[in-house]
């Protein structure tokens, strides 16, 4: 408004000094001579024009709402478009509605034509000492906006909030304390929910004043006790009108029965759970229960809080269904990982294991690197490797060598013979399906425990990078093998190897994941690694690993990494010393 | 193993066991505690009395510089195996309804010991725990939190410099309502940190994480009225926090060439000390931290404790003002950090630094 309209701005503040205020109630006790006339104290404003349309009287409220309009003058300065054309047009409608621009901003103008003034103008009183004049209006419908409108943002908040709670919950336990906490007492004293989910049926109760909710659950064999529940809870609209629901509910519970007014509400859930909410002295009775007394003469404000009900259960409802539905991919999801995560190291006589594990994505605990150890009464079995790519791919490509290496090894345990029938088993298993060719790299063998204390181990690798030897005395050496990779070729020829472990000495096996490692300079490499390993001299295998892991995340430093998989083998330093538990 | 009863004396237990720590003794250290259980020690104060508190002189051996890190990783590694066989003796009772608790030490705390002995404690107290493990990424408890769906949330972290990976964390649990108690040293000595990454509650150790929970086990434990000294989230005050956090964790590697050329001017271009690279690492994590939760505070008691501290070849005393020196000026256009820094105990303008 600054600017386009300058001018009016002097006049109207003129105007609005003069004028303030002319007949506020008790300010003016006394009305000195040419004091303001019975029009000046409304709050409308009032004009009145002659048929030409020039302006005869303008009270200040009329000249405070049009700041240009004069006494004596045509009614068109006031600038006033539709007033202007309402004045002139005698078939104009009798009233109006405008937006005019007023110093202020902009205002919203509604205008009527009133009654035309009579041939005799009526007397005014004779002003007298101590008249007061006093100005009456009807302000019911005022009141009851207001009241409706806070009563409608208390339900919209309610519902809001409603819906951030249940947002993003997405476990069926909590999400059921939520409904039911959200519902005390906003809608009523106490609620209860009963949700069936498979062949699990779960309840949630609050109550007022109750603290937290509490929760149960029961097999659905449970349900055959609580036949008139069951029935509600299968949406038989007849079931959810049962008095003696109550009942059930407490034989389910085992909670005391509400006492007074119940009201059972079906919970919309698409049909991925079947849920139903009781509350307890509810404050929405229900349109069923007042339709005796003529559904024409239903209260708004019940019908609110129907609405409030209705779309608080669908909140529920869809939380619900999300929250089972997360759960049973996330259960999904567990048993898959749990049959891919790295697997718990065994107590090996003569032998100290030690892994480290930290799959790229963290979230899934699962990758393509992969380890496996197998205790055996003579020679203990063990395995590590890298499938190409990362995430559930190449964890379920990992699971595949891991079963495969499982199996062969029973029939053949030379890892120099091993590791080709490894190769065949691969190529055989992706030309029997459309799957392009998966390659692995792996180091595989096993390790016998000697009368001394030694532990002999065979291996064999295929792209593998080389294992590391880090000696008692803190001397690091690379075993020199190396093969082809696994997986890509038929004839593919693969590298193998003897090492003897003494007392103290580890033979460690890593995944590319480990030198590949990037920080914010550089990658960690071969010579960090190699670097890093003499501090651990004299280490058990179990703590060499966790240090290493440790300074490799500390060298990552928060960057994204490539799956990391770590193995030791370890002669235990005193061949006295007690056989390792597995990792609790 | 012994022939006579050992005493049940949690002073003289702890002394014994430190002594079997030392020489990497895990049969014998398991033995001095199960010996003791079976003297009919209370399995509690063997955790928390004897494991934990060995362990925390093996911190300070390592502080004093008589222990290597390895040294006290193979401590450590002990002490969980002593932790796993005095569970398997004295099992825990069955979960009594309580709830459940998920107990996850903060990402990039490797410390997993205390939150381990946590985990035992609350089953002791009657709650289903599940140990999620040291360092555990925020995601993994994200999943952890849709897939179990925890009561409660216990964190756990001895290392300020960790915060900002709290609030992360934090962030997960609050996205799923799950209340989360913070404890350990991490999060301040009366946990006025713990406040400022935005946890419901903060415990100083394992029995008085018991006893807020037994009290109260929704929180939130914080009182309401104190919001404490960090910024509201969204604020100006507080965006900008966080951006300057976030510059010095970009450009840490930076900071820290910079530093040490700066205190050892021989090594510009040429290898830092790993020592000396790993403390001014933690010299930036710990002012990243500080800025996080806006506290000098923070801040000063890391620049402190590095003046007692003694590695060889690590951040020496005299070494600390020219280092501050060096990081504000790399840090000009980051006021806050700047302040900080200027402030900090020994920098110079501010107190003269204590040697020792």
């Amino acid at each position: 408004m600054e600017g386009r309209h300058g001018a009016p701005t002097r006049e109207a503040s003129a105007a609005r000094t003069t004028e303030a205020s002319p007949a506020a109630p008790g300010a003016t006790p006394t009305a000195p001579e040419g004091g303001p006339g019975l029009l000046d104290g409304l709050e409308e404003g009032v004009v009145v024009c002659d048929r030409a349309g020039v302006v005869r009287a303008a009270n200040p409220a009329a000249r405070a709402l049009l700041p240009q309009l004069r006494v004596g003058e045509i009614v068109d300065v006031a600038r006033c478009e539709v007033l202007s054309r309402a004045v002139h047009d005698r078939d104009a409608p009798a009233s109006f509605e405008t937006v005019v621009v007023h110093p202020d901003g902009e205002h919203h103008l509604r205008g009527r034509r009133g009654p035309v003034l009579g041939p005799v103008p009526p007397p005014p009183p004779e002003p007298r000492d101590g008249d007061t004049a006093w100005y009456l209006r009807d302000v019911t419908g005022e009141h009851a906006r207001t009241d409706t409108l806070l009563a409608a943002q208390e339900r919209a908040a309610f519902l809001a909030e409603a819906g951030r709670a249940l947002h993003g919950v997405l476990h069926l336990d909590r999400t059921a304390r939520r409904v039911v906490a959200l519902a005390v007492p906003r809608l009523a004293a106490g609620a209860t929910l009963v949700v069936r989910h498979d062949d699990t049926v779960t309840w949630a109760c609050a109550e007022l004043g109750g603290g937290r909710p509490r929760l149960g659950h029961a097999g659905t064999g449970g349900l055959a006790r609580v036949p008139r529940l069951a029935a509600a809870l299968t949406g038989e609209g007849a079931g959810t009108g049962d008095p003696f629901l109550a009942g059930d509910l407490t034989t389910l519970t085992g909670l005391e029965a509400p006492a007074g007014d119940v009201r059972t509400l079906a919970v919309p859930t698409t049909g991925v759970v079947d849920a139903l909410v009781v509350l307890a002295g509810p404050r929405s009775t229900g349109s069923d229960s007042r339709s005796d007394s003529g559904s024409d003469s239903v209260d708004p404000l019940v019908l609110a809080e129907e609405e409030v009900l209705t779309s608080y259960v669908a909140r529920a409802g869809a939380a619900l269904a999300a929250a089972a539905l997360h759960e049973e991919q996330a259960h999904l999801g567990a048993v898959l990982q749990e049959s891919l995560a790295a697997p718990r190291l065994p107590a090996t006589a003569g032998i100290a294991w030690g892994a480290a594990y930290r799959p790229a994505r963290e979230t899934m605990r699962v990758g393509g690197d992969f380890y496996e150890v197998v205790d055996g009464s003579e020679r203990s079995a063990f395995l590590l490797g890298d499938v190409c790519g990362k995430g559930i791919e190449a964890a379920v490509l990992s699971g595949r060598v891991r079963q495969s290496w499982h199996a062969l090894r029973l029939l053949e345990d030379r890892p120099g013979r091993l590791l080709p029938l490894l190769n065949t088993a691969l190529l055989d298993a992706v030309a029997t399906r459309d799957e392009s060719p998966r390659f692995a790299t792996m180091v595989l063998g096993d390790a016998r425990p000697l009368a001394d204390g030694t532990v002999a181990l065979r291996l064999a690798t295929g792209g593998h990078p080389p294992p590391l030897v880090l000696r008692a005395n803190g001397d690091v050496e690379a075993v020199p093998v190396s093969g082809m990779l696994v997986g890509g070729l038929r004839e593919a020829r693969f590298g193998e190897a003897e090492v003897l472990l003494a007392p103290g000495d580890t033979c460690l096996l890593y995944s590319d994941g480990v030198v590949e490692a990037r920080g914010p300079g550089d990658f960690f490499g071969e010579e960090r690694l190699a670097d890093a390993l003499p501090r651990c001299a004299g280490a058990p295998a179990a703590v060499l690993c966790e240090h290493l892991e440790q300074t490799v995340v500390s060298w990552l430093d928060g960057h994204d990494h490539d799956d990391i998989a770590m193995l030791a083998v370890q002669a235990p330093r005193h061949a006295a010393e007690a056989p390792q538990r597995s990792e609790a | 193993m012994t022939t006579t009863s050992p005493p049940t004396d949690p002073a003289a237990l702890r002394v014994a066991y430190l002594e079997r720590l030392a020489t990497s003794d895990e049969p014998g250290a398991v033995a001095v505690a199960v010996g003791a259980l079976e003297a009919g020690a209370d399995p509690e104060v063997v955790l928390l009395d004897v494991v934990a508190g060995a362990q925390r002189e093996v911190g300070d051996l390592w502080a004093a510089g008589e222990w290597t890190v390895v040294q006290e990783h193979v401590a450590t590694h002990i002490s969980e195996r002593v932790v796993a066989a005095v569970a398997q003796h004295a099992p825990a009772p069955a979960p009594s309804g309580l709830g459940k608790v998920a107990v996850a030490c903060l990402d990039g705390e490797w410390h997993g010991l205390p939150a381990r002995l946590l985990s035992e404690v609350l089953a002791r107290h009657g709650w289903a725990v599940e140990f999620l493990g040291a360092s555990v990424p925020a995601a993994q408890l994200a999943t952890h939190l849709h897939r179990a769906g925890p009561d409660v949330v216990a964190i756990s972290s001895s290392l300020p410099s960790r915060l900002p990976a709290a609030r992360r964390m934090v962030e997960a649990c609050r996205a799923t309502g799950t209340p989360v108690l913070a404890g350990g040293a991490a999060f301040g000595e009366d946990g006025r940190w713990a406040r400022a990454v935005g946890a419901d509650g903060w415990a100083p150790d394992a029995r008085a994480a018991a006893a807020m929970l037994a009290a109260d086990p929704d929180g939130p434990w914080f009182a309401d009225e104190d919001t404490g000294a960090s910024a509201v989230p969204g604020s100006r005050d507080h965006v900008s926090a966080r951006e300057e956090q976030a510059v010095l964790h970009a450009r840490r590697a930076e900071l820290v060439r910079q530093a040490a050329a700066a205190v050892r001017p021989g090594t510009a271009g040429g290898e830092v000390p790993d020592e000396l690279a790993d403390d001014l690492g933690h010299l930036v994590d710990f002012l990243a931290a500080a800025v996080f939760v806006d506290d000098p505070g923070l801040f000063d008691g890391f620049v402190r404790w590095v003046g007692t501290v003694t590695i060889p070849d690590g951040l020496r005393a005299e070494e600390v003002a020219p280092a501050l020196d060096a990081l504000a000026a790399a840090l000009a256009d980051s006021p806050r950090t700047v302040r900080l820094l200027r402030s900090a105990h020994g920098a110079h303008g501010g107190q003269p630094a204590t040697v020792g």
